[in-house]
């Protein structure tokens, strides 16, 4: 630390030890004089007695310390050779900060979506709880679905957790003097806060006695961004009635600053104890006595335990647990085999420091993808600048020979050169730092929209700098490791008798460099390519019906305070009211959005000749009559619904349904479908008395992947979900459209809030986002990584045309043409290229397993892309060095031979 | 020529100027005059490595330094001893004086 303070009064130091020199100095001339010697010859002994220079020297070295004072006229030495020569510095300086920042930019979703750890009381204790095995019960939600009893009973166990939390993301609509608006919501268990250990910052949080029974606790707590931005950090907003989904409930404070839940992929506005799930999530059985699974279960591991141990200490409890839960009202009917596998299930623990996140199981795979690849993009970039410093080190080998001969240690002339590339490294750095944040900023704008504002930041944090300085340093270190390595080779003799146009230092470690650049590229060019096959085959493919001037929007009249007959009157109006638009073409409703990600999923059991039941998940929907014509999906067989279907009050469940192309190929192939019957749901209690009097085309309904079995009934109020998307086909552009559609919608009640009123072709590109994240940014990351190698290939193959200029001179002279000069050249550059490709072939084989799972109508070996990527990049490299290969075959073999 | 003062050993520098400092405080002048008094024609101290040792031991601590004028009316850099310096002071005579009482018993060891 001193020798830094030192360094930055250095001046002062320096004024002050003059001034004690002097006085050294002009004392002991003084003396001597009055002891008779001539004051001429005086100043001349003490001159040399003292040897001023060595003493300041020496002195500066206590200040600084050694190695600091070294290292500094390295830098300044380094600092100046790099102004001397600017086109180097501009191009590795660049290569290096785009390397650099890529990376930084890619680690910041990293680090925000995967590895942060929540803002919490030690958050390394916290533990998901999931079930292991058949649930059998059904549930609504994301994902590690738990039910609320578990939750209860879980709690009890404190020989095993200090605490046991549950947790659901739900919207609600919040009214606070204004009409209602959509807001992100958790509804969560008395314990959630005590158990993070996250307190108000105004007024309380939610505690036990809120959610000791049902409708216990009528109170609001909001997040910190949200009272900000919604009440301006009004402090008197404690005690404020607002409505919740159209119920009176009353704000008792706002939680702590920073903490936005457990889930970085979803902000809460505010939270609402459980015990309010009747009004939070209207329509909704008895929750917290249900075995319904519908929360995530988050729990405070006691420091003294594994979760192997927990995990093991659970089970004895479990086993009679999961016989009572099976007696609970709601538990769907078993037969013998279900039931053994119901009884095998077991609890899991999973270390959850960074929450539950859906986001992180959705974004982890690309996000990884994508940091692997700037990985490699920075790989190449320290290549090439290693590949440059190369270059320079062999043209400064004189200078170095001279240095080593005048008697410096290998060992300090290795460190400057470590120090030119540490300090560009740096400086790379610094502008990577600097350009990083526009380029998350970019990052996240291929987010969906309600993440990108809400969860995460393009804001530079210590993390985020520490990591680019430790790119940086890393960077630094393995481009000047090569040069710095390669000087110690050299021989004191050799290096100074070498000559332009003998020797050849550092090119075949150049060359080595240039074949891993060759290899690096061509796996970030193949990557490239697979990635926007995928896109593009997606959206060739694109969702199975005609989007064209398509628009949606969906309402949720039950969170306005509408009964569930009240809520399908009302869709119906406006409905009505939607078709006699003269901007309507055609218009139908379906219960579940389509293209979210989600669906209405169940088991399905069909009967034909006999009594079966679906292995694995059927999607269903509601739909209405007109539907499947809205959308321009053709029916195969049968019928469309008609009103007719829609059952009487109070009669039976739906009285026909429609299955699509793969339900019947699945699972009635051969045999006439129409008339086969079906029943929702796998248990031996099931019905199956549903006749089946259509079939239609396979189109999406999860998401552009999913190609999935379907089943569709007709939307009435004996579904379990009353809101509706609607799904107009308008004459002209959409967005005119829009108002006259709003217009409708708060004609018939002004208070309804319209959710995601856009065109449909929107919604198809927004759950593209990940795909096209991946391809745009592996795209240039290809690019760049093309064109860094390139660079590097050209690089090498001028200089060693420089190096045989004399050569090829002699060669030319004794009759050789130029056509053999240009393929002597190039013979190098094939190879180079050649082995390349082999070293990315098996790179690439490797990888491909990792990618897979993210591509789409291509493979990762796919051999016409890896071809066509090899071909590419085979192109480009010959172009490269075709331009030192056509300088050497023009040598003039005279100026070459003359040439010294 | 064999010369007739022998070269400072290493290390013992230091010492010298925290005991030349322990009397009163001197300017650098100064206490090369001293060491001159002191070692004449029995050690030679380099003039120009007085400096260097300065600097470090008030680097250490053990010296601080002030300018104040000295007795030509100059200003001069005074170095004195702080209590870190007194301490490390006590602690070389301890040492030196353990080391030479063992090289000295070592050599009469030989001699007899």
């Amino acid at each position: 630390m001193i020798p830094l303070l030192n360094w930055f009064r250095r001046r002062s130091l320096e004024r002050g030890l003059d001034r004690e020199l002097q006085y050294h100095f002009d004392r002991r001339v003084a003396d001597l004089s009055a002891s008779g010697i001539p004051e001429a010859e005086a100043r001349r002994r003490v001159a040399a007695e003292i040897g001023l220079a060595q003493v300041r020297e020496e002195v500066r070295d206590v200040w600084l310390t050694r190695w600091f004072r070294d290292f500094l006229y390295d830098l300044r030495f380094s600092a100046r050779s790099f102004l001397r020569s600017p086109g180097f510095t501009a191009v590795t300086l660049l290569s290096l900060a785009l390397g650099i920042g890529a990376t930084t930019a890619i680690y910041s979703l990293v680090d925000q979506v995967i590895l942060h750890a929540l803002p919490i009381k030690d958050p390394a204790s916290f533990v998901l709880v999931d079930w292991e095995g058949d649930h059998v019960v059904g549930g609504f939600g994301s994902w590690n679905l738990m039910s609320y009893p578990i939750c209860r009973d879980l709690q009890q166990q404190t020989r095993f957790f200090d605490g046991v939390l549950c947790r659901a993301e739900i919207d609600v609509n919040l009214a606070a003097g204004g009409d209602p608006k959509p807001v992100a919501a958790e509804i969560v268990s008395g314990s959630y806060f005590s158990v993070l250990g996250v307190g108000p910052a105004l007024g309380r949080v939610i505690e036990e006695p809120d959610d000791a029974a049902p409708g216990a606790g009528p109170v609001v707590v909001l997040s910190y961004s949200f009272w900000q931005a919604q009440f301006g950090g009004a402090l008197d907003v404690i005690g404020r009635k607002v409505l919740i989904n159209n119920h009176p409930m009353t704000v008792v404070g706002v939680a702590a600053a920073g903490f936005g839940g457990v889930d970085v992929g979803a902000v809460p506005a505010l939270w609402l104890p459980a015990s309010m799930y009747a009004e939070a999530l209207p329509g909704a059985e008895d929750l917290l006595n249900s075995p319904s699974r519908w929360m995530q279960i988050l729990a405070r591991l006691r420091p003294d335990l594994s979760t192997e141990q927990a995990q093991a200490g659970l089970l004895p409890w479990f086993r009679p647990w999961l016989e009572e839960n099976a007696r609970r009202p709601g538990f769907p009917v078993m037969d013998a085999d279900t039931r053994r596998h119901y009884l095998a299930s077991s609890l899991s623990l999973t270390p959850a420091p960074q929450g539950h996140s859906p986001l992180r199981r959705s974004l982890s795979e690309p996000l990884w993808v994508l940091f692997a690849a700037t990985g490699v993009l920075l790989g190449l970039a320290c290549l090439n600048v290693a590949g440059l410093f190369l270059a320079r080190g062999s043209a400064r080998g004189r200078e170095i020979g001279t240095r080593l001969a005048l008697g410096a240690s290998r060992g300090r002339i290795g460190r400057q050169l470590l120090t030119d590339s540490l300090l560009l490294a740096v400086a790379g750095g610094v502008l990577g730092a600097a350009l990083a944040p526009l380029a998350i900023r970019g990052l996240i704008a291929f987010l969906p929209l309600d993440l990108a504002t809400t969860a995460l930041r393009s804001s530079l944090s210590f993390r985020l700098l520490s990591f680019a300085f430790f790119a940086s340093v890393a960077a630094g270190l393995l481009s000047g490791l090569a040069p710095a390595f390669h000087t110690r080779g050299d021989s004191v003799v050799s290096s100074l008798r070498e000559r332009a146009g003998t020797g050849f230092g550092g090119v075949r470690l150049r060359k080595c460099i240039v074949t891993l650049q060759v290899a690096f590229s061509l796996i970030l060019v193949i990557g490239a390519a697979l990635f926007v096959r995928t896109l593009s085959s997606l959206l060739a493919k694109g969702p199975g019906f005609d989007t064209t001037s398509l628009v949606s929007f969906s309402l949720e009249p039950l969170k306005n305070g509408y009964s569930a007959a009240d809520s399908n009157r009302l869709i119906e109006r406006i409905h009505e009211a939607i078709r006699a638009l003269p901007v309507t073409r055609d218009s139908g409703l379906a219960r579940n959005e389509l293209l979210t990600g989600g669906s209405w999923r169940n088991g399905v059991t069909i009967l034909t000749d006999r009594r079966f039941t679906t292995d694995r998940g059927v999607d269903l929907n509601a739909v209405s009559p007109g539907f499947f014509a809205t959308l321009n999906v053709r029916l195969l067989a049968g019928r469309d619904f008609d009103q007719h279907d829609s059952p009487p009050n109070g009669g039976p469940d739906p009285l026909c349904a429609i299955v699509n192309e793969a339900f019947v190929k699945r699972y009635l192939n051969g045999r006439d479908p129409l008339g086969v019957r079906i029943g929702v749901g796998s248990g031996p209690n099931v019905k199956p008395d549903i006749p089946i009097v259509g079939v239609v085309t396979d189109f999406n309904y999860r998401g552009l992947r999913a190609q999935t079995e379907q089943a569709f009934f007709l939307i009435s109020d004996k579904n379990e979900d009353f809101g509706a998307s609607f799904y107009v086909k308008l004459r002209g552009t959409p967005e005119q459209s829009f108002q006259a559609i709003r217009n409708v919608v708060r004609n018939v009640d002004p208070q309804l809030p319209i959710l995601g009123l856009h065109t449909v072709e929107e919604q198809v590109s927004r759950s593209l986002n990940t795909e096209r994240m991946l391809a745009a940014l592996s795209g240039s990351f290809g690019v760049l990584a093309l064109l860094l190698s390139l660079i590097g290939l050209y690089g090498v193959m001028s200089f060693v045309v420089t190096r045989r200029t004399r050569e090829i001179g002699i060669r030319l002279a004794l009759g050789a043409t130029g056509a053999s000069a240009i393929r002597l050249v190039l013979r190098d550059a094939v190879v180079m290229i050649a082995a390349g490709i082999a070293i990315a072939l098996p790179c690439v084989a490797a990888l491909g397993k990792l990618v897979q799972s993210q591509l789409f109508g291509v493979t990762a070996t796919d051999s016409a892309t890896v071809a066509a990527a090899a071909l590419v990049l085979a192109a480009g490299a010959l172009v490269a060095a075709f331009i030192p290969a056509c300088r050497a075959s023009n040598v003039n073999p005279t100026d070459a031979l003359r040439l010294e | 020529m064999p010369s007739p003062r022998f070269p400072i050993p290493q290390g013992t520098l230091d010492m010298l100027i925290l005991q030349i400092l322990s009397l009163e405080p001197a300017h650098g002048y100064g206490i090369a005059q001293r060491l001159e008094q002191i070692s004449r024609s029995v050690v030679q101290v380099n003039q120009g490595s007085l400096y260097p040792a300065l600097h470090r031991l008030q680097q250490k601590g053990w010296l601080r330094a002030e300018w104040k004028q000295s007795e030509t009316g100059r200003e001069a850099k005074f170095y004195s001893l702080t209590h870190a310096g007194r301490r490390q002071l006590a602690v070389e005579k301890n040492s030196w004086a353990r080391l030479s009482g063992a090289v000295k018993l070592i050599f009469e060891e030989g001699s007899r």
